[in-house]
């Protein structure tokens, strides 16, 4: 603990630390998690980029089914391919963590859910999103005439000014009346 | 005026964007037709020199980048945009200085709320701006983009630099940024606000410091709070594995821990403690000692000490001061008893608010798919699992709706039959075993009576809080069946009545037993310590129960559901069983209050050692719940359900027991009195008799013991209620409104972009025409295909622009706003919806052609006048018409430039300082009137900032 303290520095931790929603022992163990995910060779953990398949190695997002919507929304890697900097990590736990404001979640949430990044969540989204919610084989997806009576629901119920897609108030309207979301 | 136009000289985000630089070198090199722009040059720079009566400026940014704009195509005009806003506006402080010596004053929380909605506005701008992706439009929009985002980053930047220092990195984490970039603004603010501070003195360093010093202390601090929370680690792993629901039953029992931590600290520190030091000698009779049965039923040695009312005297104990022990205990418990009720309102009060106003009823579906998933959850099997059962839940939902309206009247009868017969059941079940322990009671109540105390006895006690935590433990399995037999068309209303049902339970038992104590048991002598010995027994045999119940209902269940019976399956865990089982338990704690002061300590013991026991069944043993209800939700119910029927409860009977009951003649602190209560009453007697204490003697005849102060009281407390009604009335009706205009408004743009799409499709292969097209433009003004082309280019990104302030409108309209603002916007559309018309059908007859423009020109012009109030424009429809006409008089021109025309003549009307330069339009009409309709758009946007930054 001692020595990865002395790497990050004081001045920078506390950036760090302003910056981000995390607490010091928060970003240390981050830290450390970080420089375990790169190669022995990799010294400069603060600026390599680790590559999305790495990232997707840890525990907390083996599982999760937005995993790679997860990467590349964080990723600030320009040729889009999901790689994070140690800084993108932080910048993804802060997002996670539980001090985060609604504000902060709903908003990567919505960059999250809209997979193919216009801003707004229209059909396909939306029908990406149940796909990864309940499964993608064959026999767990729904069929395509349940899929189109939920959509046109959910449509129904968060699409305010019917224009047919949910933007980013709407989804926030919807998740303020959520407040299970939070969590 | 001079200074904010230095402020313009020096503005970063005009020198430094890279986009003009990049431009400027590309238009020299790669635009053959450099030359040919000379004639636009008397004209542009005529109008950068006159818009900002500056010489020196034009050769530095505003000529170069006027000169090649004639000739470029549109994006790069976008690019200037902070000089045509200044142009337009000279009124308007420079939106993008971070030098500027006077930055607005601005209170924190409006700033940051205007902050975030803003940013908020942008970035939903930058993602939203071409959903089509139109690689038309992609260098238009960069470059836009680029510059808007500069700017609203100088923006944001002095924003932030008004702020406090604490404030200030609460707005740069809240941004929804990435990391780079609230890096990047941070060094940005640091670097003014160190430039700023340089000529302070040592002082201002000293104070940096020793700020930056409790910063980080205060970080240091918040971590080790964090590290110091109870169960922190435990609450993640379990969240982690079964989801929040399940972590809702761990927080209400951390929740109720504390509680009685509280209140144990409360009830020790003023009553036992006092008592302790004063007498420490135990009042224990000799012939008493202790043999382990006591620690199961609090009876025999444990009778006679500090646990029971019993064991408390009635003195005044005389140490350092007088301390009455009457009073301490009456406040205590009262005082306990109120500040529990308080605690609880407040949460309870919250929560509703959280859970229940703000939450949509009707927005279940939206909620199950966009804010169902737990991102908590990291575990691979409960996230199969999770799955599942979202998969389960939307197949049922829909085909619910769908059976809904299927049911016919003899399924809906049968549907009725089966859930009176269910709730008759229920019902008669509880009625049952509240009828059972009173008999029981009365039973035991005989038997102690005739035979003499021993062991056997002392065991005999146990009978009733073994029958009655059995009761508990079986019934509730019993509703459990009946739910399977009912099919509740929601699973909500399924988890809502098995609730009501073991509440029903629990109230009927809990009322059984008040009464047989404040009946029967009070008549005995030193009865309120028989009454607190058996809500001790109660609370241990409780304990013992539950303990016996998640062994037998969860680790035996597993142990069938996955050797004998595959098919029962692992057990769930039944959040809202267990949770009722909780409020139970500390329902039996508070009654006990006045009987047993230190039941809380059992209490907390209790508890703690439950929460290990329930996280090691709950990970050995249980699968997350399969239909798990809205988290939040069912926490606000328990913590009503807590409050309401069972905290109330406990009050009543425990005020119940100070005001009516009299106290026991021997034993306790209130001896000798009629009541509990009456040592208020003497109380006041003595203070009678100490002079300058007539105040509290007045207060306690004419406040407390009044009952015209009750009834003032509760009259004022209706007149607010009342008046509270008529608010929420008003605001319901004016939500409604919001709402309609928020649906129009869509209508509105959805209208706007389908106009756009086909504009878009009619011109398929703009771009590459856009060169040929200029060269067009150049030689044959009067050439009306290509102009009309140029023309639609233009109307085309004035939609754009359109469609953006749109949606920038539509997130502000969000909030309560003022109506009128919006429909001047409305009309500004219909004037640019009129003119487009017209554009489109430029084969129409020249003078209807001109009629169109001229009219859609006044109308908005009208609206420039609503908005900005300035004498000029009053001026311009004028101007426009005489436009029009001179233009009239023309007539190989074609109709979309007279179009441009309108737009020219509006652009030097609003320039009100060179109006003699209009003749000199004519000579280029299409790129001047294309600039000239990028102004009217620029200057639209520049009023949507203004209306934005008027919230």
């Amino acid at each position: 603990m001692g020595t990865t303290a002395s790497q990050l520095g004081k001045d920078l931790l506390s950036e760090y630390q302003e910056l981000t929603f995390l607490t010091k022992q928060e970003i240390l163990l981050a830290y450390k998690r970080f420089s375990e995910l790169l190669g022995k060779d990799e010294k400069d953990v603060l600026h390599e980029r680790v590559p999305m398949d790495r990232i997707l190695t840890l525990p907390e997002l083996k599982s999760n089914p937005f995993r790679k919507r997860i990467c590349y929304v964080f990723s600030t890697s320009d040729s889009k391919n999901g790689s994070l900097t140690f800084e993108d990590f932080l910048d993804l736990l802060s997002a996670f963590s539980d001090s985060a404001t609604m504000e902060i979640k709903s908003h990567y949430a919505f960059r999250i859910f809209d997979f193919d990044d216009d801003g707004t969540l229209d059909c396909g989204d939306l029908e990406k999103l149940v796909n990864c919610l309940t499964g993608e084989t064959d026999e767990t997806k729904l069929t395509a005439e349940e899929m189109r009576q939920l959509i046109s629901n959910i449509l129904e119920e968060s699409d305010i000014d019917k224009d047919g897609t949910v933007n980013l108030s709407e989804f926030q309207h919807v998740i303020s009346r959520s407040p299970d979301f939070v969590r | 005026m001079a200074s904010y136009r230095n402020g313009g000289l020096f503005n970063p985000a005009y020198h430094d964007s890279e986009t003009l630089e990049i431009d400027r070198s590309k238009s020299l090199h790669a635009n053959p037709y450099a030359r040919a722009e000379r004639p636009d040059e008397p004209y542009s720079t005529g109008h950068s020199s006159g818009g900002d009566g500056l010489a020196g400026r034009g050769p530095l940014g505003g000529w170069h980048g006027e000169s090649r704009r004639g000739g470029e195509s549109f994006p790069m005009d976008i690019a200037s945009t902070p000089s045509w806003q200044r142009d337009i506006h000279p009124s308007r402080s420079p939106p993008d200085s971070p030098y500027d010596r006077s930055p607005p004053v601005h209170l924190p929380s409006a700033m940051s709320g205007n902050m975030t909605m803003r940013w908020r506005g942008m970035t939903m701008r930058r993602m939203s701006m071409f959903p089509n992706g139109d690689p038309a439009n992609e260098a238009f929009a960069e470059d836009a983009i680029r510059n808007e985002l500069q700017n609203e980053e100088q923006n944001l930047i002095k924003e932030l630099i008004a702020l406090s220092t604490r404030d200030q990195i609460r707005a740069i984490r809240d941004l929804p940024m990435s990391f780079d970039e609230k890096k990047h603004i941070r060094s940005q603010v640091l670097a003014v606000k160190s430039k700023r501070s340089r000529h302070f003195t040592c002082f201002a360093e000293c104070s940096e410091n020793v700020s930056l010093s409790f910063r980080r202390f205060g970080y240091s601090v918040s971590s080790a709070r964090q590290t110091l929370q109870l169960w922190q680690g435990i609450m993640k792993e379990i969240g982690s594995k079964f989801g929040t629901s399940v972590v809702i039953y761990f927080v209400f029992l951390k929740w109720l821990l504390m509680f009685n931590i509280f209140s144990f600290l409360v009830n020790f520190g003023f009553i036992t403690l006092p008592l302790l030091v004063h007498d420490t000698s135990p009042k224990i009779p000799p012939n008493v000692s202790f043999s382990g049965l006591e620690i199961l039923t609090g009876a025999g040695y444990f009778h006679y000490t500090v646990m029971y009312y019993g064991g408390y005297s009635n003195a005044t104990l005389h140490g350092l001061v007088e301390y009455d022990m009457q009073l301490a205990y009456f406040f205590t418990i009262s005082a306990y008893m109120v500040l529990c009720g308080i605690a609880l309102i407040f949460n309870m009060g919250s929560l509703f608010m959280k859970n229940y106003v703000l939450a949509d009823p009707t927005s279940n579906g939206a909620w199950q798919l966009l804010c169902s998933w737990d991102f908590s959850i990291t575990n691979e099997r409960a996230v199969r699992q999770r799955k599942n059962n979202l998969r389960v839940q939307l197949k049922e939902s829909l085909s619910e709706k769908a059976q809904r309206e299927r049911l016919t009247l003899s399924q809906q009868l049968r549907h009725f039959g089966v859930h009176l017969g269910s709730w008759l059941l229920s019902t008669g079940l509880a009625v049952g075993c509240g009828a059972s322990i009173f008999y029981l009671c009365k039973y035991e109540q005989q038997a102690t009576a005739a035979a003499d105390w021993s062991l056997l006895q002392d065991a005999e006690t146990l009978l009733v809080p073994f029958v009655v935590s059995l009761m508990n433990l079986v019934v509730p399995l019993f509703y459990s069946l009946f739910n399977k037999f009912e099919h509740y068309s929601s699973q909500r209303r399924q988890i809502y009545a098995l609730v009501v049902r073991n509440v029903l339970l629990k109230m009927f038992i809990l009322a059984v037993l008040c009464y047989h104590w404040m009946n029967v048991v009070a008549k005995f002598s030193c009865w309120e310590s028989i009454v607190g010995q058996a809500l001790y027994r109660l609370v241990i045999v409780d304990f013992l129960f539950l303990m016996l119940g998640s062994f037998f209902g969860e680790f035996l269940s597993n142990l069938i559901g996955t050797r004998l019976l595959p098919r029962l399956g692992v057990p769930e865990f039944d959040v809202a069983r267990n949770v009722l089982e909780l409020i139970y338990a500390q329902t039996l704690a508070w009654i006990g209050i006045y009987f047993s002061p230190l039941l809380p300590a059992i209490q907390i013991l209790k508890f703690f050692i439950l929460f290990y026991l329930k996280k090691v069944s709950l990970i050995q043993n249980c699968q997350p719940p399969r239909r798990s209800g809205r988290a939040a939700q069912m926490q606000t119910i328990f913590i009503a359900l807590l409050f309401f029927p069972f905290f109330v409860g406990a009050l009543s009977m425990v005020a119940y027991t100070a005001w009516s009951l009299s106290p026991s003649e021997h034993c306790g602190p209130f001896q000798g009195l009629s009541s509990t209560f009456s040592v208020v009453g003497v109380w006041m007697e003595d203070l009678e008799k100490i002079p300058g204490s007539q105040w509290a003697v007045w207060i306690y005849l004419n406040v407390i013991r009044s009952e015209i102060f009750y009834y003032f009281i509760s009259l004022i407390i209706v007149v607010i209620i009342y008046i509270f009604w008529q608010v929420t009335q008003g605001r319901k009706q004016l939500i409604r409104l919001l709402k309609q205009r928020i649906v129009n408004d869509g209508k509105d743009k959805s209208f706007l972009l389908d106009k756009l799409q086909n504009l878009q499709k009619s011109h398929p292969d703009r771009k590459s025409q856009q060169k040929n097209q200029k060269r067009h433009s150049k030689q044959r003004p009067d050439d009306l295909s290509p102009t009309a082309r140029s023309n639609s280019n233009a109307m085309v990104q004035a939609l754009l622009a359109r469609q953006r302030l749109e949606q920038e409108e539509q997130t502000s309209s969000t909030v309560p706003s003022d109506i009128s603002s919006p429909g001047a916007l409305t009309q500004a559309m219909l004037a640019r919806q009129r003119a487009e018309d017209q554009e489109a059908g430029a084969h129409r007859p020249l003078s209807r052609a001109l009629a169109v423009p001229a009219q859609a020109w006044q109308r908005a012009g009208g609206q420039e006048r609503d908005e900005y109030f300035s004498p000029g424009f009053y001026e311009s429809p004028v101007g426009a018409s005489s436009m029009v006409t001179r233009r009239a008089e023309d007539p190989p021109s074609s109709a979309s430039s007279v179009m441009m025309q309108v737009m020219q003549a509006r652009q030097r009307a609003e320039d009100e300082e060179r109006p003699q330069r209009a003749p000199a339009a004519p000579q280029n009409p299409a790129p001047a009137g294309s600039s000239a309709l990028i102004q009217a758009m620029l200057a639209r946007q520049q009023a949507q900032n203004e209306y934005d930054d008027g919230y």
